[in-house]
């Protein structure tokens, strides 16, 4: 028994579930479910489907290498069994997983983040430009801000 | 000394086995009295290992291998890989190849030093076959067929050929295979030698059809019968195939 990736959305195939394809030329496409199936029927690029993680890698919106990956990678040539080994690596897998999930996590915020402060610039354009729209009570607070910023302003010129 | 044996009441012992210097694979599940005659024949000296490829028994056309290494088809699970690591010796490397031909034994003939392959498999494996057997690799066809693991059969001592092999082919092959060649059936008249029959340097099974002429050609062209040095024996030569077709 294998768990598998599934060709379209390279989610994970368990045992009992999807559809595997063997074309002529013996190269085996697997799918978790019919949606994936169907879209391949379609002869949908996975590449360009947005919800499939070909997608997500191919525009960094997920992370593609890490060190993490590299536990899971298939493996041709295996190594005498031996029991230690095995305990350990049984023992390394969640946290590991845990670890592949945290960096995946960091990698999306540290994302957004470019996102948040180019909004805040964004925001205190409008709010220059807006001024005469904001509350009476919001514009006095504001030009108190403006003023005490004017004259560290003008501190810092003096020094 | 090489025995007669069937699988199942099928004569074709080499599917079902691969008997390599170092190691012999058989197939799991099948009846107990075919894996004791290999036991019988090679229990001190090497490991009979019992085992299945991807789920089935013709684990004799699916890897191949030598002393040095063992390769095995994509199909092979990962359970299958592991069991077939644990149970065989250090020194054989064991591995997995990505190939569209899976039928590695029918693709490959090798002793432990050459190796003959269908011309059709990928350079990449290819240079896996010399790195992981440690063979000179040759791409080959046999009387004119590319499937060369089916149709010859060679240890360290010497070989059979497809009975249909001109001679030309045939001082061809032996030259570049350093072993003394000859044309000859198993299984009475079967051409396919390799499924028919599982050779190594001192042993060999053939199926239970083999007539005695071919079990004696078999016996004098590997070398098998004790004490008896160098080439074929002059009471041998009047029943080699290769005077029948020219």
């Amino acid at each position: 028994m294998r768990l598998e990736k599934c060709w379209f959305c390279s989610s994970t195939v368990y045992p009992g579930h999807g559809i595997q394809f063997v074309r002529n030329d013996a190269k085996v496409f697997r799918f978790c479910r019919s949606k994936c199936h169907k879209n391949f029927k379609m002869k949908r690029n996975p590449r360009k489907v947005k919800w499939t993680k070909a997608y997500r890698r191919l525009r960094g919106k997920d992370m593609t290498q890490d060190s993490t990956f590299e536990f899971e990678r298939k493996r041709n040539r295996p190594e005498r069994y031996d029991r230690n080994v095995t305990e350990q690596t049984l023992k390394a897998i969640p946290l590991i997983t845990k670890i592949r999930h945290e960096r995946q996590k960091t990698h999306i915020s540290d994302r957004q983040k470019q996102g948040k402060s180019k909004q805040r610039e964004k925001d205190a354009k409008e709010v220059e430009q807006d001024f005469h729209m904001l509350p009476k009570m919001l514009q006095e607070t504001k030009v108190k801000v403006r003023v005490t910023q004017q004259q560290t302003e003008d501190n810092v010129m003096e020094e | 000394m090489a025995s007669r044996l069937k699988f199942e009441n099928s004569c074709e012992v080499g599917v079902f086995s691969r008997l390599t210097n170092a190691y012999c694979l058989v197939a799991a599940g099948g009846a107990e009295n075919f894996v004791s005659v290999f036991e019988a024949e090679l229990a001190g000296v090497i490991p009979v290992v019992r085992a299945s490829i991807g789920g089935t028994r013709i684990v004799g056309r699916l890897c191949v291998g030598n002393k040095n290494g063992l390769l095995l088809p994509h199909t092979t699970t990962d359970q299958e890989l592991q069991h077939l690591k644990n149970s065989l010796p250090d020194q054989v490397v064991v591995q997995r190849i990505d190939e569209r031909l899976s039928a590695l034994g029918n693709c490959i003939a090798c002793n432990d030093h050459v190796a003959l392959t269908n011309p059709d498999l990928t350079k990449e494996t290819e240079e896996l076959i010399s790195d992981v057997l440690g063979v000179e690799v040759f791409r080959q066809t046999i009387a004119g067929n590319i499937l060369v693991g089916s149709f010859c059969t060679f240890s360290n001592k010497g070989g059979l050929v497809h009975p249909r092999t001109s001679v030309e082919d045939l001082d061809e092959l032996s030259t570049l295979l350093q072993v003394p060649l000859v044309a000859g059936t198993v299984n009475r008249g079967s051409e396919v030698i390799a499924s028919g029959m599982a050779v190594n340097d001192w042993a060999a099974f053939c199926g239970s059809d083999t007539t005695a002429t071919e079990l004696s050609v078999v016996e004098s062209v590997f070398r098998l019968r004790d004490g008896r040095p160098g080439a074929l024996g002059a009471d041998v030569r009047k029943s080699l195939v290769e005077s029948c077709f020219v």
